[in-house]
This record gives structure tokens, sequence and C-alpha cells, in this order.
């Protein structure tokens, strides 16, 4: 009873917690920010833009109802899986005390009168550092082929929803875990020995104030069918709904470009970045033609193996038989 | 623009309501049990059959008391030392107050002395008792915690001879600080180790001074009375605790609260019986913070022990009684063991964050004598109690070889030196030790040890608890998601 409790208090936390994209005041934000666009910049209907938004087709085709699924399914499976995986707290002393024994890096004296930057400068650093973390294991699931048969459930999604981000495997969903936990450890606990335990985060609502802001403008708007695009100046330096939305496309040219979540210029200093163009039509999946399976929930969870399956046996195989080697480790062109 | 920082706005405070009345709904509201006593320890009647006295009241922990102002006057006397005082004045005194027995009530308590804000009853060691002393109840053990393998009481002996012979009582070259060591080492290894590894010990077996029988010969109260009384007073809580909130025994303790600690009215602080001493002082500065309950938790059991066996009216205890005394054994001396667990991880913090300081002060080539004044106090005081409970009836080997292996014998000073030793002469061996990184690993290593191998729940100074918290903050994904 107390487990069933508990899958009931992660799932209404998505919801409910400013920690959390999905927390309604950010889809109410999303929705506004939709509205506004739509009808002041778009210069459409009241009514039309209203319908536009909640457009019964996206919110309720199949993809996104395989969407809706997969995050119920999704949180009893991390619930039995998150346990066992290494906590940010253990990763947190061990890179405390390694710290310890080193010298490169020593504590710093600060100066009484510039203390109160540092809350702000803590807060910004581990936002930017969690950002670039995020990038780098978004082009990782895109470059290495093994991940990227993992990394295909998401990209499956033929509409866009802002629930399409629990469109995950659960193999996907414990990397982004051991992720999360490997940079909140090591920032955080860099951070606590330098500044010697002088450090805090500032926050809105108990979320970190630099998140509060990217999920109030938006971050929502990434996964749907709203095409905002920025500047294109400033899509070199923030990630536009637009932009992302690309990085669902499957088109050819759209392929393997703008990993960043909340920051482009990753992309830009990493080659990858595709600035979005107004007259350009987007269609989300991985192929033009539709998989009879694709959305089936069985499917999404065993093609993922079944694909790791192929591309081990025909790397075995081909060492076998002293062909051409099969990578599965790094491979530019995964997509 | 304006809209939407308007419509931002709303959304912040609908937001802020949405997700108290959340936490609200999901919140379990809990309550904790203070487990109300609600009594005082004493007066209990006679229950001796072969005394045929005058006397009403069987408790009886004088010598105790006068154990508590010897450890209190010895305090304050190791740092009065002079290098240059060729009597020894300095060392002789403090050796009358370990090792003298009171009888004529000539040896003045030096702490607490009587004032106009803080009147107390006795001036005199003896007036509360002419036969205790505190060299006679010294863990008689080899300590390994202290370098030349002497007994607690010739540790105590030598750390008085050095204090005697130091300014101040603070040997800055080799980093100690005697009236902290001296205090938190006598505080184990005499008060914690006669009642949880005497007292409260073998003689709450069957055999042992049992209830049928007087504590000794003509005595108005009988073997386990007395017993429990004593172990009462090494524990050092005034009999009233249980009416006084935490702060208000530490206040008491500090000389602060008058009127919480005189409890019969009579504008005066019995010494014996409405002061609050060492290990409940202890044990009341944690408390006062909320985490803990450890005074009323010790104190309660403490006076529920007593109750049982003054009901048992001078028989002999059943084994059914004495498994229930042995609950409350358990009771007192566990928590009595984490409080002392409690100040070893609050000072191995307080060190940690004294070299951050000294490490700062180096770096930038600032003075730091304040800094290292903390820091041999602290070090003195982790050391100490590191030291005190090692005394206790339970010898957790690994654990105190590696606190003891990480501590080291003397603090590591800014020039990386460290005592390792002591000649024949009793002079301190030095040699060079780790860096001020590594020894402030230690310390960290020392918490985490306190944390892993004690029930803490105070957890005072926590070097890394600050990082828990804010790891806290961020808090854990539990939904697979992308980004």
């Amino acid at each position: 009873m107390e487990i069933f409790y508990q899958y009931l208090e992660t799932i209404s936390e998505n919801f409910f917690d400013p920690k959390k994209r999905v927390f309604l005041g950010y889809l109410f934000s999303a929705f506004l920010i939709s509205f506004i666009w739509l009808t002041f910049v778009k210069k459409e209907k009241i009514k039309q833009s209203i319908y536009k938004i909640f457009d019964k087709k996206i919110f309720m085709s199949k993809s996104a109802k395989a969407d809706y699924v997969l995050f119920l399914l999704n949180i009893i499976i991390l619930m039995f899986l998150s346990p066992l995986l290494i906590s940010q707290l253990a990763i947190a002393h061990f890179v405390f005390e390694y710290l310890h024994s080193q010298t490169i890096l020593t504590p710093l004296g600060i100066d009484i009168n510039y203390m109160w930057m540092i809350p702000i400068f803590f807060t910004f650093s581990y936002f930017v550092l969690d950002d670039f973390t995020k990038y780098v294991t978004h082009a990782l699931m895109h470059k290495v082929p093994l991940l990227w048969e993992i990394h295909k459930t998401h990209h499956s999604a033929r509409t866009l929803t802002p629930l399409t981000i629990f469109r995950t495997h659960p193999i996907e969903g414990v990397i982004f875990v051991v992720r999360s936990a490997l940079t909140q450890g090591i920032v955080i606990a860099t951070f606590y020995y330098v500044y010697g335990g002088n450090i805090t985060f500032v926050t809105i609502l108990g979320a970190n104030l630099f998140s509060f802001w990217f999920h109030l403008f938006g971050s929502n708007l990434r996964h749907s069918h709203i095409r905002i695009n920025y500047w294109s100046w400033l899509e070199k330096i923030l990630i536009s709904p637009a932009q992302h939305q690309i990085h669902h496309s499957i088109k050819k040219e759209h392929h393997n470009k703008n990993f960043g979540v909340a920051f482009a210029f990753w992309d830009y200093m990493f080659g990858s970045l595709y600035i979005s163009k107004s007259d350009e039509d987007v269609k989300f999946g991985i192929s033009e033609t539709e998989h009879k399976y694709e959305n089936n929930i069985i499917y999404l969870y065993l093609s993922p193996l079944i694909g790791i399956y192929k591309l081990i046996a025909n790397y075995v195989s081909s060492k076998n038989l002293k062909v051409k080697k099969q990578k599965f480790i790094f491979n530019k062109q995964t997509r | 623009m304006n809209n939407i920082k308007f419509k931002g706005a709303t959304l912040a405070k609908l937001s802020f309501v949405g997700a108290v009345t959340f936490s609200f709904m999901c919140s379990s509201i809990t309550s904790v049990n203070a487990g109300h006593h609600g009594n005082v320890y004493g007066p209990y009647p006679i229950t001796e059959k072969s005394y045929k006295g005058t006397k009403k009241n069987s408790v009886s922990y004088g010598g105790q008391m006068a154990r508590q102002l010897l450890h209190n006057s010895l305090k304050k006397l190791a740092s009065k030392g002079s290098p240059s005082d060729p009597t020894l004045a300095p060392e002789k005194k403090m050796l009358a107050y370990l090792n003298t027995k009171d009888k004529s009530k000539s040896l003045p308590i030096m702490d607490p002395k009587n004032s106009s804000k803080f009147p107390v009853k006795q001036k005199m060691i003896g007036e509360l008792s002419g036969g205790a002393n505190l060299s006679g109840k010294a863990d008689k053990r080899i300590q390994t915690s202290w370098p030349g393998n002497m007994s607690g009481v010739d540790v105590i002996k030598f750390m008085i001879k050095k204090a005697g012979k130091t300014k101040g009582g603070v040997d800055t070259r080799n980093g100690m600080n005697y009236p902290q060591l001296i205090s938190k080492y006598t505080m184990g290894a005499v008060l914690y180790h006669q009642a949880c590894d005497n007292y409260l010990d073998e003689k709450m077996t069957a055999s042992s001074k049992p209830n049928n029988k007087p504590y000794k010969k003509g005595a108005y109260y009988t073997g386990k009375e007395h017993s429990w009384d004593e172990a009462f007073g090494y524990w050092g809580a005034a009999a009233h605790t249980m009416k006084l909130s935490a702060a208000q025994s530490y206040d008491v303790a500090k000389k602060k609260d008058l009127k919480a600690a005189d409890y019969n009215k009579d504008g005066v602080v019995d010494l014996q019986t409405e002061m609050t001493y060492a290990h409940a002082y202890y044990a009341s500065s944690y408390d006062k913070k909320g985490k803990t309950n450890y005074l009323k938790t010790v104190t309660g059991a403490f006076i529920d022990g007593r109750k049982l066996i003054t009901a048992a009216d001078g028989n002999k205890l059943s084994e059914a009684e004495l498994n229930k005394i042995q609950d409350y054994v358990q009771i007192i001396c566990s928590n009595w063991e984490d409080v002392i667990a409690e100040s070893v991880f609050k000072y191995a913090g307080s060190v940690y964050k004294d070299l951050s300081k000294i490490e700062k002060a180096l770096a930038s080539g600032s003075g730091m004598d304040k800094a290292m004044s903390k820091y041999l106090k602290h070090w003195g005081e982790l050391k100490g109690f590191a030291m005190a409970l090692q005394a206790g009836p339970d010898n957790k080997s690994d654990t105190f070889n590696r606190m003891n292996r990480m501590m080291g014998f003397g603090p590591l000073m800014p020039n990386l030196s460290q005592v390792v030793g002591i000649d024949s002469s009793g002079n301190y061996i030095k040699d060079q030790g780790s860096s001020i990184g590594y020894y402030k690993l230690h310390m960290l290593k020392i918490q985490n040890l306190m944390a892993d191998k004690y029930a803490l729940k105070a957890k005072v100074n926590d070097a890394t608890g600050g990082m828990a918290a804010l790891l806290e903050e961020v808090g854990t994904k539990k939904s697979a998601e992308n980004d």
C-alpha cells in the first residue's frame, strides 16, 4: 500500500513540484506564451488559437497516448531501479574527500563584501554545467549506435506534447538519473569545497532561479506543435522551441542537430547548431514511413533491446568473418 | 510584456498556493512522545530492613557530586600553569584535586563559586563528601589513545604535570590545550567509566550488591539502591531535571538561571541536587537545539529504574526486575555513549572549520593567532571526548583504532609537525604529519565514522551536512524523462 502511495506521490509531484518541468504552473505559462504567439504574432483569431493549442489530433494521437502510458509505467520501473543506482550524495562525498587530497584546487577566502555574489554565481554555474552535461549526454545518445537504439524510443514520437519528455526507454531514464547524480555530486561538492560551505541556491518556489525562468518561459513548448522561433542571434544563445522541434524532424538535414536543452551555444561551439527557418515544414519521427507497432508499448520497451542485440551480433559475426567491423560504440552516421 | 509580467506574478502566487496545499495534503503529521516522567530523583523511602536509624531518604550520591566538583575545579586550575614557578605549585594544586579526599573540608570548590547572581550552598568539596577523590575511580586500563602506554589515571597525571608547567595550560608548540584535554578525558575516565563500566555493569547483576542487603555494613540504603544512585550522580543531572527544559538545564550549568536551579526555593543552589554537570550539560546542549532528547531520556530512565528498585522494598530483585533494570541500563548507557559520540562529531567539525581558516590565513599571509587558539581548544575537546568514549564498557576496538589513527596524538600544526609519541623523560616526540587537506579529510572521516557507528541525531558542525542539504534541495529524478 505504501508503494502505491509512493507511486501516486511521484506522479503528482511531476505536476505540483516547481522543480519539475511539467509543473502545472509551467504548463499554464506555456499555454499563455502559445496564446500570445498565435494571437498577437501570428495574428490568428482567439478561438482559432485556443483550438490550435489544444488540438485534439495532437493530444489524443496514438503517439501521445503512448507517451502517457510510458509516463505511468516508467515511474514503476524507476521506483525499483533507482535505489540500486549510485546516489548523488555518495558521489559528492567521494569528490569532496578527493578534493582534500589534491593541491590544485584550494578553498578560497572570500571578502565579506562579495559574499552575496556567491549564491548567484553558484546557482548560475550549476545551471550552466548541468545544461552542458545534458548536451553531452544527449549528443552521445545520438552518436553512439548502442545508445541511439535506446534513444530512438523518444524520437519515435509522431506528435509532440509536453508529456513527450516521458516517452523514454527506462534504460535511458537510468542514464539520465546517473548523469544528474554525477553532475550534482561533482558540481556541488566542488563548490562546497572551494567556498567552504558558504553556498546556497537562489530559488523561486524551491526551484533553481534559472531553471524556474527556463521553464516559466516555455520549456514545455520544445515538445509541442507550436513553432516559436527566436531571432537568429538569440538562437545561437538559447534553444528555441522551433529548434528542438527541428531536432525531432525526420529530414536528413535536421539529423544530429540542436542537442542543447536551455543553451544553444554548446551546439554553436561543437558544430551541431541549426537555426530555425520560419517557412520550414517539420514532420516528427524517425522515418517517413510509420512502423506498424511504433506506438505499441511492448514494442517500445523491447525494440531497443532487440536493436542492441542485433548490433552486437552483427559486430561479432563481422569479426569472425574478418570483414569490415560494424561500429557500435562510435559512429558519426547514426542518423 | 506588462501583461506577461502580471500573469507571471499571479501564476507564481497560484503555484505557491497549490504547492502549499499539496504539501499539506501529502505530509503526515507525526508526534513525538516526550515521555513525561514529571518527577524528581528522590527523595525515596528507606527500604533497607537492617537500618534502625532516623533517616527518611535512601538517596545518597554525595561522593559523585564531590567528584563532579573536583572535575570542575581541576579544569579551572589547569589553565593556571606557570613555566617559571620552581615550586610546581600549579601542579601540586591540581594533584590535590585529583587525589585528595576532603575530610577536613579544606578544599575550596573552584567552580561554581558563590556569587550574588548564582549563590551556592556549598563552598568546600568536603561539604558534599569527605571520602571521594578522582584518582581512585579513574580507568585503570592501558590507554592506546594516548602515547606512552599509560593507565587512565596516569594519563591524567601526565597531563596535569604538563599543564602545571605550561602558561595558561595551552602548549602552542605541541598543540596541547590541557584544560580541555584534562576535563573531557576525566569526564570519560572517571564519570562515564564508573557509571557505565562499574555501577550499571557489574553491580547490576544478581550476585553483586543485592537489594536485600545494605550497600555496606550499617548503611541506610540497599546495595542496588546505592549503586543506582551513584551512577545517577556521575550522569550529572539536577534531581529536578524532568521539570526543566533542556535550555534551562543548560543555563543552570552555565550559572545563568538561578530560578530554574533553585528547586526548593531556599535562595541558594544546592550543588548536590540542583546543579547540572558535565555529561548532563553536554546532553542539554544538544537537546536544546531540538533534534534530540538525551537529557530527559537518560534522566527519566534513571528515575524509572530507581522507582523499580525502591518498589522492591528491600527484597532481592527478581529475574524479571533485573531484566527490566537491564533495559534501563541499556537506555542510559547507549544514550550516554551517543552524547559523547555527538561531541566527538561536533568537535571534529569544529577542527575542520578551524583548519579551513588556518589554510586561508596561511595562503593570504594574514594573522592566525585567533584561529590557532580556537583550533587548539577544539582539538583538545575532540581528543578528550574521543578518549572519554573509549572509557565505556563497550570496546569498539576497530572504531577506536581508526579514530585514534586519524586524530593522532596531537593536532597537526601549521608547520605540518605532529606529536607522534613521548620519550622516556615524558617529552613529546614530533614528526612530519600529513598536509592540512589530509588532516581535514581525517576529520570528515571521523564524523562519518561516528555517524556510522552511533545513533547520532544532533550532528552539530556537520562538515558535509550543508552539502547533503543542497543535494536534497536539488532533488532526485524519479521519472524517466528526456530533456
